[in-house]
């Protein structure tokens, strides 16, 4: 059973049609306002995409018209599950399998048992937000328009602070004072310190990171100190005190869209997917009137 | 119009039978990410850092999960869990405080997307009345649905789902399609170094309702793990699971593991002596068992199995966690008797494994302990303050800590018995899919209610307090001893334990740290016995009569709230074996408990300004905890055989 989520591949050549309607629609934004043009744009784009992914016959007449290109398609799905192209004789099982539900299916449309049923009714409207949605899915943007999505949104795609730091951990106050006194007196640091099951050396760990191991009001305290190379604190963590010796704090930065690309990608699908369902169903919704009784 | 909408409902149905046959590709995700991590980042020499993770989380593809009314998908399950904000089920916003380094999304192997299936299913082709009744309360609303579900799961248990759901070609295909989906998922959410999803399923073994589940993890990427298709598990026996993991490793050359769970709700079967169905139990049984079963879930959303009372009389903090699991089995057909105990709970599993090897020179129970949430709302949630509940039907609402629940209500189990619990520490070299599965598999992990505490443990024979003073304890204890999990080969002296907890960091300060060991008596008897090791205050704090004072207890309830005024951030011990005796069979895990704290009903209660009945209020503090896994000590004479 199709996820009503996933969009359907085939959808793919319709982007033409949808793409460019909404640059029209953007440039003729005045006239474009009236509802009735908006459902007959949205109707004629369904249209496009019907006209294309149907076989030409009227599902209510009783030819049925296999073309080469749907039996091509056919073979195309068999290979992308097996791995290979189907021999002839599973062709012949796909193609009588086809038509076999082709038939049922018109016959089903015939009796109308398409209406008054509750889970053909919610199917179909996924299906209208998956047709608003598919332009979205099956696009491939390009460099800018993700670097645009990326200006944008900031904030989604910033890491998170790099530190890089060494710390010794004391189980009181008065414990790391002395140790910060033998350090700076010369002491080896490797022999000063408790002992405890805290990594020594954190090399580029990130906010997230610190706060999860020691708390955040550590890594807070980590953000106000100088990075250099000598030992710093007591610092206190949720865990004890510490003596810190802080050798690199990176800000929070936005990478490169190369870096990040996919993510990128992931996100800009995601979002445009779901404002074009919103869209999609405003200009249909404004074209009708609903009275709900109280 | 009319022809109109019917030509659409043409291309809509037609775009869904030919999206059926197809797979979707999801691009961007890279070798590194496919593979199972090796070699992709920097590992260390020893565990360094405790990851944290759940090894046992269902999604929108469990057929109870579905059927319950969750809609969040792997995708969302994985966003999650690697710390992002997602809408719940019911609409309400979640978020961890603090991300998960990893995730098993384990959904059901039996009837994977069956629930789905029903419900999308126009109502005129179902046939079989069960099912059109249960397409039909899906529809009502949730009531409804959690109703179906319930139904669903004894009749699964009873051996009684309808034929439709059973029909094994059909399953297989759904299976097929969505195994394929959701492993190209993990994979695109894999980031060696920061999060790893690791691929899995539950096995969901259930003989007349006593819970035989297991959770099968696998190491590797969708190159191996889509060569295969989960297994179900409804009907047959346990070695059947293990010929199938056998034959995964001989066809790709991965590794697969399985970790049993909720053993207190099995009636006695999940940890026999004897044979399943009976007979004792052989060398080459016990072997295969140990050799694909290395890790136990101790603690969940469903119940604690570490201990129970009756089996524990001296130990005051048996019985954590019971309540109401320890009434029946799962979907409670069958009431639990004493005389089952026994095979219900972790701690005697450890005693009866040592037994066991005793008469037939193989543990079969030589395992290593995690906690899971076993969550069905695809939120890995194990904070007490922010439980997002078993499954969708108890997401955060005024009503469901008092409410009836769906396993057993009229017997006793309700909303407030469900545990907000618990998580896996992870003692593994990098975040990666290889090194976390290789720390389960040397059982170097260990299982909490929940809270974070850090908790590591060394065995060997000659730590002295020098080692354990100085910075270089850690290595001391890899290249002197064995980590949690090891074994000792006993070298005719008491063995030394160095031991340490960290508190949660952002969560409750420690009461105590206890060693509890397990040994098979000169009679062939297995004993056990819990030592206090390490506690908080000890200069007021003096053991009477072999007993700790209780730690106190800062919960104001009517806030939901404690504060860290008792207890200790961190607690270690060089501990060393006084009642050791020279040949003797023994296993010894650290087991951390925190102050009291609030129950997740507590925080409901104060959410939702409501009055919870006697019997949740009762049960509404809580000292959390952590549960090592053990070290062995193995006498010379007889070798380790696993």
């Amino acid at each position: 059973m199709a996820d009503p989520a996933e969009a359907p591949r085939d959808d793919v050549t319709t982007d033409h049609s949808r793409s460019s309607s909404a640059k029209r629609a953007s440039a003729l934004r005045s006239l474009l306002r009236e509802p009735l043009v908006h459902f007959l744009f949205f109707g004629l784009a369904i249209f496009a995409v019907l006209a294309w992914r149907v076989p030409p016959d009227d599902p209510a007449s009783r030819t049925i018209h296999l073309t080469r290109e749907d039996q091509a398609r056919l073979s195309v799905n068999f290979a992308e599950v097996m791995g290979r192209p189907p021999t002839a004789a599973e062709l012949d099982a796909l193609v009588a399998r086809w038509v076999r539900e082709e038939v049922l299916y018109r016959e089903a449309l015939r009796l109308g048992l398409d209406e008054g049923d509750a889970v053909i009714r919610k199917r179909l409207a996924q299906k209208m937000d998956v047709i608003a949605a598919s332009a979205a899915d099956a696009q491939t943007p390009d460099d800018a328009t993700l670097a645009r999505w990326l200006r944008a949104h900031p904030d989604r795609f910033a890491q998170d602070m790099k530190l890089t730091f060494d710390q010794l951990y004391f189980t009181g106050r008065s414990r790391a004072v002395v140790g910060r006194t033998l350090i700076d007196g010369g002491a080896d640091w490797k022999k000063v310190g408790d002992p405890v099951s805290l990594p020594v050396h954190f090399e580029e760990a990130s906010h997230t990171t610190v706060s999860s191991e020691m708390g955040e009001e550590f890594t807070r305290a980590l953000e106000r100190l100088r990075p250099g190379k000598e030992w710093q604190g007591p610092v206190e963590s949720a865990l004890g005190w510490h003596l810190v010796r802080l050798t690199a704090r990176e800000p929070g930065v936005v990478p490169p869209l190369s870096a990040i690309r996919a993510r990128v990608e992931d996100d800009w699908r995601a979002e445009t997917a779901r404002q074009r369902e919103d869209v999609a169903y405003k200009t249909l919704r404004d074209a009708y009137k609903v009275r709900i009784d109280k | 119009m009319r022809s109109y909408w019917k030509l659409l409902g043409a291309a809509a149905l037609l775009t869904s039978l030919s999206s059926c046959d197809m797979t979707v590709s999801t691009g961007g995700s890279s070798p590194a990410a496919s593979g199972d991590g090796t070699g992709t980042v920097p590992v260390a020499a020893y565990p360094e850092r405790v990851f944290w993770g759940d090894t046992h989380l269902h999604t929108d593809n469990s057929i109870d999960a579905f059927g319950f009314g969750t809609r969040l998908g792997p995708e969302e399950a994985l966003r999650f869990a690697r710390g992002e904000r997602v809408t719940a089920t019911t609409g309400i916003p979640a978020q961890l405080d603090r991300p998960l380094d990893f995730l098993v999304i384990a959904d059901h192997s039996d009837g994977m997307g069956a629930t789905r299936r029903l419900y999308d299913a126009p109502r005129m082709l179902i046939r079989d009345e069960t099912l059109r009744r249960w397409h039909d309360m899906m529809h009502e609303g949730p009531r409804g649905s959690q109703r179906a579900v319930a139904e669903l799961i004894t009749a699964a248990a009873n051996g009684k789902l309808p034929a439709a759901l059973r029909d094994p070609q059909r399953q297989a295909e759904a299976t097929e399609e969505i195994w394929q989906k959701h492993l190209r998922t993990i994979d695109r959410f894999n980031e060696p170094g920061k999060f790893t999803a690791l691929a899995g399923f539950e096995y969901t073994l259930m003989p007349d309702g006593n819970n035989l589940h297991r959770v099968v993890v696998f190491r590797d990427g969708s190159a191996k793990t889509g060569k295969v298709r989960p297994f179900p598990g409804l009907g047959g026996e346990v070695d059947e699971l293990w010929d199938y993991m056998d034959a995964y490793e001989k066809k790709t050359g991965g590794h697969v593991l399985a970790i049993p769970h909720n053993s207190n709700l099995s009636n006695g079967l999940m940890f026999e002596l004897t044979m399943p169905g009976g007979g004792p139990m052989t060398a080459e049984y016990a072997r295969r068992r140990a050799k694909h079963e290395p890790v136990v879930e101790a603690t969940q959303i469903k119940g604690d199995s570490e201990a129970h009372k009756f089996l524990s009389p001296n130990d005051e903090f048996a019985s954590f966690g019971v309540a109401g699991w320890e009434v029946g089995n799962l979907p409670l057909t069958r009431r639990t008797t004493p005389d089952m105990l026994g095979g219900n709970y972790v701690r005697e599993a450890l005693k009866r494994g040592l037994t066991i090897e005793a008469r037939t020179g193989a543990n079969p129970y030589r395992f290593g302990l995690v906690g899971g949430t076993d969550s069905h709302t695809g939120l890995a949630t194990a904070d007490e303050n922010n439980f997002f509940g078993k499954h969708t039907g108890n997401e955060p609402s005024p009503t469901r800590a008092a409410s009836p629940q769906n396993l057993g209500t009229d017997q006793g189990r309700f909303g407030y018995h469900y545990l907000a619990g618990g998580y896996a520490g992870v003692w593994a070299k990098a975040n990666t899919r290889a090194e976390i599965f290789d720390a389960l598999r040397r059982r170097e992990v260990y299982a909490t209610t929940g809270p974070r505490m850090t908790v590591r443990m060394f065995g060997g024979f000659d730590f002295t307090s020098q080692d354990f003073a100085g910075q270089g304890w850690v290595k001391a204890g890899y290249t002197r001893g064995v980590p949690m999990g090891g074994e000792l080969a006993d070298s005719g002296k008491a063995p030394v334990f160095m031991i340490e907890a960290l508190k949660d960091p952002v969560g409750a300060n420690l009461d105590r740290v206890q060693v509890v060991k397990g040994w098979v008596d000169a009679s062939g008897a297995a004993r056990e016995k819990v030592f206090d090791v390490a506690w908080s205050d000890p200069e007021t704090r003096r053991m009477t009569g072999g007993r700790l004072p209780l730690v106190g207890n800062t919960v104001d309830r009517a806030r939901a709230s404690y504060t860290n005024t008792i207890g200790a951030r961190q607690l270690r011990t060089l501990w060393r074996d006084p009642e050791y005796a020279a040949g003797q069979s023994a296993f010894y895990y650290a087991r951390v408990i925190e102050i009291p704290t609030p129950r997740w009903v507590l925080f409901d209660a104060l959410r939702y300004r409501i009055k919870l009945p006697p019997e949740a209020m009762k049960d509404a503090v809580a000292q959390e905890r952590a549960y090592s896994s053990p070290i062995w000590l193995i006498p010379q004479k007889r070798p380790a055989t696993t």
